[in-house]
């Protein structure tokens, strides 16, 4: 090759070198960065976490940095301050908000309401308003009669309160036998996640995202539910422990990817489910939701548990998330069975009513004034419920021991205390 | 002089056929604007929905968007008859393109700092991976610049010297032809650090992830390079076209390696998944870019 063809060569190729050379001092410096990452981290995974108010000379947080050190720092670490969010655009409200009150020359509400989450988080809102965790827990300790035509009205339009019978409006008893000194620590300490606020709003979004961190992470372990849903009435928590979900969360869960985009969440963030995936999160096919009963099929928590309104749609979201790792035909003979098991607690329950009605007449109306009254409740309210979150939720000690054996203790003891409601009567007929 | 022209390495029939095409290279580019701004708009809106809440200022590109693709439209139709006006208008909206473009690579570089975090921790490349892409809103301006540029005839052809109003001209330092290379190859930077930021989110463990960034980086350097080179050979040229050609096909396999991962393998439609997940229609950035580049080297004479 002489120089003029060399030239020729090298000139008809000069925009690919230029090209090329292009690409690989980009794959120059990606080695480069990697080294200097890997170098600076020591291959660690360090997420380090920034106070985005540290330096801040904004006024509410100049002044609580020193009053309520801790929710600054909390709230400076969460992603609403990295969002500009202020402690104003919760807080602040103008003088005439309900609830309102005055403080260093404006006026604040000390707990934001759900109306001001509403303001930018319009979606979820609408969803938890329309779920068993808004106005129906409320009620079920607080009664629906003080409640505002307004609310009344929020509280008739949730799916599951219209469409169903009067059982799912009855108020607790026990919550007036206790009294608000106790009630105050027990029931409402949970049931107040759908207490109205004075501006009309509904709901405690903390309950579930805690302040000042509002972490997705927070949110989306199954600790932040177990602040409830645990003990003997519904012991999800402690199902969920046992049950294989639980075992893969709490040997791997370090490795999950907490942080994921809300509603693009797949198996590479979440290996396995934890409560917020199966009932909440936009997993697989199925979008996200702040509506808590949008994928059951039963009212599992009622003594004899029915089918919800629309439930084959429900079933359609919940399966949608369980098909990301079960094959269909795993699905449908585990609801099979689960829908079987449902009916025959159903029947055990059941048969409390039948083993109680011959001596109805002889009980108190007063709620738990004897010992037979809480007998049927655990019966139900216990052992019944738990052996059926137990098969759902695939614990089978809850299913076993914690529930089915409980229950047909119960119905024993039942038997026993209405022969002697029997004897009782006999005796007395006797004596007259 | 040799100009970076298409025709000059396509058989004669088909440089023929490039030639006697309706519409002539700074129309085409003033439409392929148009189009851009629209689906701006739609991209904008899509984006922006992520939150639920669009905010007040977040709603200027998403009505600007469509307002400006449409005007644009109608200043093309306005050209036909009166075409100063039409430059005018189309000057008005492409310079407000820019504008806005800026604002929102401003706003988003905003919200992805921490203004009152320690001074170390202010600007963090992990900020800049998971705030609102930061190069993305000046594809606006980009597409302002490139439209402007468009609106003003030169001449003669290949000369650097615009037609302003009156008998006034402006001279550029370089031709139109290379002046849209420029912009392709900024335009291509942008797209490529838009596709970089996003595509860290997943950490890079996809290999497919690194076609776009090697594709892309490939295409600004060559873009660039067409650019300087006052003579261009036909190898110049084919080069470029095989790297638009190359950025085309990355672009549409783009968009349906983005849907297929939006559709979570059970082809069911989620639309939040599109909203929150892979963007669709952002690997489609890739092939506009590649058609702008191949537009540029089409014939410059005005008809």
């Amino acid at each position: 090759m002489n120089n003029d063809e060399g030239e020729r060569t090298a000139s008809s190729a000069r925009l690919l070198i230029v090209g090329l050379v292009a690409v690989i001092i980009l794959l120059g410096l990606v080695l480069l960065a990697m080294a200097i990452g890997g170098s600076l981290v020591g291959g660690a995974e360090t997420a380090e976490r920034v106070n985005a108010l540290a330096t801040s000379d904004d006024e509410c947080v100049v002044c609580h940095r020193q009053t309520t050190p801790g929710i600054v720092q909390q709230y400076g670490q969460s992603t609403m301050a990295a969002a500009e969010v202020t402690c104003r655009d919760c807080h602040e409200v103008d003088a005439d908000h309900a609830g309102s009150v005055e403080h260093e020359g404006t006026y604040v509400l000390a707990q934001p309401s759900t109306a001001m989450c509403e303001v930018c988080h319009t979606t979820e809102v609408a969803q938890y308003y329309q779920s068993r965790h808004a106005l129906p827990a409320y009620v079920a300790y607080a009664g629906a009669e003080n409640l505002s035509p307004e609310l009344e009205e929020m509280y008739l339009a949730v799916p599951e309160i219209g469409a169903d019978s009067e059982q799912l409006r009855m108020r607790n008893a026990l919550h007036a036998i206790e009294g608000e000194a106790i009630t105050r620590f027990a029931c409402e300490d949970c049931h107040n996640i759908g207490q109205p606020h004075e501006d009309g709003s509904v709901g405690q979004c903390q309950d579930c995202h805690l302040r000042h961190e509002f972490s997705l992470e927070q949110a989306r372990k199954p600790e932040t539910c177990n602040h409830c849903h645990i003990g003997p009435d519904h012991p999800q928590w402690e199902i969920y422990q046992e049950s294989n979900h639980g075992i893969a969360y709490m040997t791997g869960g370090d490795h999950w990817n907490w942080e994921a985009e809300p509603g693009t969440l797949t198996v590479e963030d979440f290996p396995a489910p934890t409560c917020a995936t199966c009932h909440f999160s936009g997993f697989g096919a199925t979008g996200t939701t702040h509506d808590v009963g949008s994928r059951l099929t039963w009212y599992l928590f009622k003594p004899i548990s029915n089918r919800r309104p629309a439930w084959q749609d429900n079933q359609v979201r919940m399966q949608a998330v369980c098909q990301e790792c079960h094959n269909d035909a795993f699905i449908d003979e585990f609801y099979t069975a689960a829908d079987e098991l449902t009916e025959a607690v159903n029947d055990r329950v059941r048969e409390s009513d039948e083993i109680v009605a011959p001596v109805l007449d002889q009980i108190s109306e007063v709620p738990f004034d004897e010992p037979i009254d809480f007998v049927y409740f655990e019966a139900w309210h216990h052992w019944g419920r738990t052996a059926k979150f137990g098969a759902w939720m695939q614990g089978p000690d809850y299913t076993q021991w914690h529930g089915i054996y409980e229950l047909l203790a119960d119905l024993s003891e039942l038997r026993e205390m209405v022969d002697e409601y029997e004897g009782g009567e006999t005796a007395a007929g006797d004596g007259e | 002089m040799r100009m970076a022209q298409l025709s000059a390495i396509l058989p004669r029939p088909a440089a023929e056929r490039l030639r006697r095409l309706p519409l002539s290279r700074d129309q085409l580019m003033l439409l392929m604007a148009a189009i851009n701004l629209l689906f701006l708009g739609l991209d904008t809106y899509l984006a922006h929905l992520i939150s639920g809440t669009i905010r007040p200022r977040e709603w200027i590109p998403v009505l600007f968007g469509p307002a400006a693709g449409i005007t644009l439209l109608v200043a093309g139709l306005i050209a036909l008859r009166r075409r100063q006006l039409a430059t005018m208008l189309a000057t008005v909206v492409l310079v407000a393109s820019i504008v806005v473009g800026l604002m929102g690579a401003y706003f988003h570089f905003i919200r992805g700092t921490l203004p009152t975090a320690p001074l170390l921790q202010r600007i963090t490349i992990d900020l800049l991976v998971w705030a609102p892409p930061l190069v993305a809103p000046l594809v606006f301006s980009l597409v302002g610049l490139w439209g402007v540029s468009a609106a003003w005839v030169e001449d003669p052809p290949n000369s650097g010297r615009l037609r302003l109003l009156g008998d006034r001209t402006l001279q550029l330092p370089y031709s139109k032809t290379r002046a849209y290379l420029f912009m392709v190859s900024l335009g291509m930077l942008a797209t490529v650090f838009s596709s970089v930021f996003d595509h860290a989110r997943t950490g890079f463990d996809n290999p497919w992830l690194w076609i776009p960034t090697v594709a892309g980086v490939f295409a600004v350097g060559v873009s660039a390079g067409l650019g300087v080179i006052k003579e261009p050979t036909r190898a110049d040229v084919a080069t470029h076209v095989a790297a638009m050609i190359l950025l085309i096909l990355v672009g549409v396999v783009g968009a349906y390696l983005h849907v297929r991962a939006d559709l979570v393998g059970r082809t069911a439609v989620v639309p939040e998944r599109f909203l929150r997940g892979a963007p669709f229609l952002a690997p489609l950035l890739f092939s506009n870019m590649g058609l702008l580049g191949l537009i540029a080297l089409l014939d410059p004479r005005e008809r």
